[in-house]
């Protein structure tokens, strides 16, 4: 499902030249619930932005289901983005000029692919299985640090994606809701069989993954 | 698509101050724009009337008569002063072309308009008339009879309808078109025959008997030039001719306004390019700050899949919402400000001797239109560039408030 080949990915800065990742192979099947720890700094976020199709790498390939993704058109690679990806950002990630219900459904509608109605009516069960259903029409504003990163991983699942990448979904959470979370993502990576990338701190929650990647100074350890 | 445009109108609304700001001086510069063209193309119009339908290019009037100087000399001014009705027919002038006598009495308690309104009755001669019956833009569908009056713009009957003058029944026989200037517009034209025979009704109101009804006198003539004749010949031949006359011609005050006026139009036209490039250039900075402002939303519209035309386009429709609102706004302002300057303005320019006539209607709104739409063009402009260059960005990077 998910094939790294020698990514790599620098960045200019005053200081000269930072390199976030270096020379990354990295092979997830399909339907595999894969884990990527590190320490802070270590690159992770920058990975999973390549593979998510959300940073171009300096060097490298990737390929998400046999398309090569950095090498698609501008529209290919929103559409990519838009259908074969679900990303879970690190920080807050919502609109804030929009409901939780409009934020949901606003890949779905991006896309046009389906009628507006069966698209609200999807973002309004996703909601609901997030614990969501009293707020669909609350703005991000108005709900909580940990609500809010429920909806964004409802938003992530509303064009039923094949990769699933969620950077740290449950940090800064309390430890209930982490189970919450974590129990969805679950879910939907057995009973839909959607890959899953999750980054994370938690020792413990990576060892329930099937692949542990394991990340320092921008390259894979052991 | 309804998602995207309600994003663009809540960020305006988020922002109420800025967008304010933006909208208002959006409305300045459209108003202006919007106003200056207006005024332009109407004065342009204006003196297009003047020159090429001004009737006459002379006007001989009595010495002591008061004349307002005016491009078009359409008509004689109203005074207690006559002239002989023959005076320019004794002796041949070889530099006077075409002569049209007019008489004028200004009246009172007449029966038109209000009670105690002023109203000026014109006696013409329909055959010598060339500045009054060209002027007709509908007419009864045949000739001038006695009994018979013509209608200046400003007053209003409809065609074949009954006119009282001191009580006695008259018909509309015809109406003017607008031409700026009053005398003409407010005027009432009847042939020298209907007007003498007003006179017995006019002195049963007491008062003096008119100079003007007086047989065999006229108020004033309006003077062609002959062919290839100066005005300083004509002048000449005039004044030695007739004694007790003055002489007022039409066009040497007028070249000087002419030079005058086009000089004030391409001023004006200077500050509406000034005004819209300063605004062009405004509102692009405005957007490109805005744009930076909102990367994270366009990363965040990226990383769900907006294709790079849906994340322009939401900023594009922001920025065009709130310029097109200043547009309209502006040229709202600018039709309630030349409402409010309407007086004064057309005073001060017929005062200058331009006869002054606003655009038509249909012109006016198209001017309306045109500034409304550019002012919208303005914003989709200067958002365009900004957002298209910030859409191509990564999206990780937009997100994170790089980029
Ligand atoms: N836009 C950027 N410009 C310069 N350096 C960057 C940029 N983005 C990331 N880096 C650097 O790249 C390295 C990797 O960053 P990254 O965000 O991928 O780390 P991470 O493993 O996700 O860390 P954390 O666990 O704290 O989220 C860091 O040293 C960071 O400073
Ligand atoms: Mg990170």
């Amino acid at each position: 499902m998910l094939k790294c080949r020698q990514v790599s990915k620098s960045y200019r800065t005053e200081r000269g030249l930072v390199t976030a990742v270096a020379g990354v192979d990295l092979d997830v099947p399909a339907g595999r619930f894969a884990a990527i720890i590190g320490r802070s700094g270590s690159g992770k976020s920058t990975l999973m932005a390549m593979a998510g199709g959300l940073s171009r790498p300096s060097a490298g390939m990737v390929e998400v289901d046999g398309t090569d993704v950095w090498r698609l058109s501008d529209n290919a690679l929103a559409a990519f983005r838009n259908e074969k990806v679900g990303y879970v950002f690190q920080f807050a990630s919502l609109l804030p000029t929009l409901r939780l219900i409009d934020n949901v459904a606003l890949p779905a509608m991006l896309g046009r692919r389906h009628g507006a109605s069966g698209t609200y009516a999807r973002a309004a069960a996703l909601l609901e299985r997030m614990g969501l259903g009293g707020y669909l029409d609350a703005y991000p504003a108005e709900i909580s640090a940990g609500e809010q990163r429920r909806a964004a991983i409802a938003r992530a699942l509303i064009n039923d994606p094949a990769l699933l990448l969620a950077d740290e979904p449950t940090s800064d959470l309390d430890e209930q809701t982490e189970i919450e979370i974590m129990d969805v993502l679950r879910t939907v990576n057995r009973e839909v069989g959607t890959t899953l990338v999750l980054v994370t701190h938690n020792l413990a929650l990576a060892e329930q993954a099937q692949q542990i990647v394991h990340i320092a100074n921008g390259a894979i350890v052991a | 698509m309804r998602l995207l445009a309600s994003l663009a109108l809540q960020n305006l609304g988020r922002r109420r101050a800025r967008s304010f700001l933006l909208i208002a001086a959006v409305a300045i510069g459209s108003g202006v724009v919007f106003t200056g063209a207006t005024l332009m193309r109407s004065i342009d119009d204006s003196m297009a009337v003047g020159f090429t339908r001004l009737g006459a290019d002379m006007m001989v009037a009595p010495e002591g008569a008061l004349t307002n100087i005016t491009a078009a000399l359409l008509t004689v001014e109203p005074t207690d002063l006559v002239l002989d009705a023959d005076a320019l027919s004794k002796v041949p002038l070889a530099s006077v072309g075409r002569v049209a006598p007019q008489k004028v009495v200004r009246v009172e308690h007449s029966g038109i308009g209000g009670h105690h309104e002023l109203v000026d009755l014109f006696g013409i001669d329909p055959a010598r008339d060339f500045t009054i019956q060209p002027w007709l833009r509908e007419k009864l569908n045949r000739e001038l009879r006695a009994g018979d009056v013509i209608l200046g713009a400003g007053r209003d009957a409809p065609l074949g309808s009954q006119l009282l003058i001191f009580g006695k029944p008259h018909l509309v026989y015809g109406k003017l078109g607008r031409t700026g200037v009053g005398t003409h517009e407010r005027g009432v034209f009847m042939s020298f025959a209907t007007l003498a025979a007003l006179a017995g009704s006019m002195s049963q109101m007491g008062g003096p008997r008119p100079a003007a009804l007086t047989p065999g006198k006229v108020t004033g003539f309006l003077v062609e030039l002959a062919p290839g004749a100066t005005p300083q010949q004509a002048r000449f031949a005039i004044l030695s001719a007739v004694k007790g006359a003055k002489v007022v011609t039409g066009d040497s005050s007028l070249s000087g306004i002419r030079q005058g006026l086009s000089a004030l139009l391409q001023g004006i036209l200077a500050l509406m390019v000034l005004m819209f490039a300063s605004m062009a250039v405004m509102v692009s900075v405005l957007f490109s700050a805005i744009v930076t402002e909102r990367r994270g939303e366009l990363g965040l519209l990226k990383a769900i899949g907006a294709r790079r035309a849906q994340m322009v386009g939401t900023m594009v429709v922001e920025a065009m919402i709130a310029t097109g609102v200043g547009g309209v706004l502006g040229v709202t302002l600018g039709v309630l400000v030349m409402r409010l300057y309407e007086r004064s303005l057309v005073y001060y320019l017929e005062n200058i001797g331009v006869p002054f006539v606003w655009l038509d209607l249909p012109r006016m709104a198209a001017f309306a239109a045109a500034s409304i739409v550019l002012a919208s063009m303005i914003g989709a402009l200067g958002a365009l560039y900004p957002a298209w260059r910030a859409s191509g960005r990564d999206a990780y990077d937009l997100v994170r408030g790089e980029g």
